[in-house]
């Protein structure tokens, strides 16, 4: 099976998410991709407001798009993590419920651009947000980030 | 440098979104951390210990390697 995250894969997350009425945005250096940023990501990333019942409304989503969740997922995934990964189902993905130095969802959905039907954070919130994890990835990839943000900022 | 920095962006807003996911989307085996089908972590901060402490270094996960 392809396990990379690919367009058709996109638009059908796009869609089964919106059909269950998840709240989530793409965040990440996948989320700066959608926006424009021209870099390479393993990752698919994405922040999903951590609430009972829009947690329940992903584990019907994540079934709905082939994710094989058990009992226990299920259970765990209702119970509310913070971070959870998933490496099996039509691609790899990590659900961040709470990335760092981001006050909540709902400030950082007023921020947020729909691009094509993918909800995605603001820019600032991207780059806070690996600005705040600190690790050696994010720092590699901040120069580049920053730029990008100045030159959306240029280009208006 | 910071005009081919400007370039990349310029012909990256070119391509349209199927061309940037199709093409900068891509997969490659990380060891441990692709080994267990599904992880959930409580905290953050629990993440991050298990990163710091489980990965190999050089996926760039920890704060140093």
């Amino acid at each position: 099976m392809e396990r990379r995250f690919s367009y058709r894969q996109a638009e059908k997350l796009a869609s089964v998410f919106k059909k269950h009425r998840v709240k989530y945005l793409f965040i990440g250096k996948s989320g700066a991709i959608i926006l424009g940023f021209p870099d390479t990501t393993q990752d698919v990333d994405v922040f999903v407001e951590k609430s009972r019942g829009n947690c329940r409304r992903l584990v019907r989503a994540l079934e709905n798009m082939g994710y094989p969740l058990t009992a226990d997922d299920r259970k765990e995934m209702l119970r509310g993590k913070d971070f959870i990964q998933i490496r099996s189902g039509p691609f790899d993905i990590d659900l961040v419920f709470a990335p760092d130095d981001i006050k909540s969802f709902s400030d950082a959905k007023k921020r947020s651009l729909l691009i094509q039907g993918l909800p995605v954070c603001h820019i600032d919130d991207i780059i806070k947000s690996k600005e705040a994890a600190g690790r050696i990835k994010d720092r590699e990839s901040l120069p580049r980030l920053r730029a990008f943000r100045n030159w959306l900022r240029k280009k208006g | 440098m910071k005009n081919n920095l400007i370039r990349d962006f310029e012909a990256a807003s070119r391509r349209g979104l199927k061309h940037r996911i199709e093409y900068f989307f891509i997969h490659t085996y990380k060891p441990v951390m692709d080994d267990a089908i599904i992880r959930y972590f409580d905290t953050m901060g629990d993440y991050r210990r298990w990163c710091e402490t489980h990965l190999p270094g050089w996926l760039g996960y920890g704060k140093k390697i």
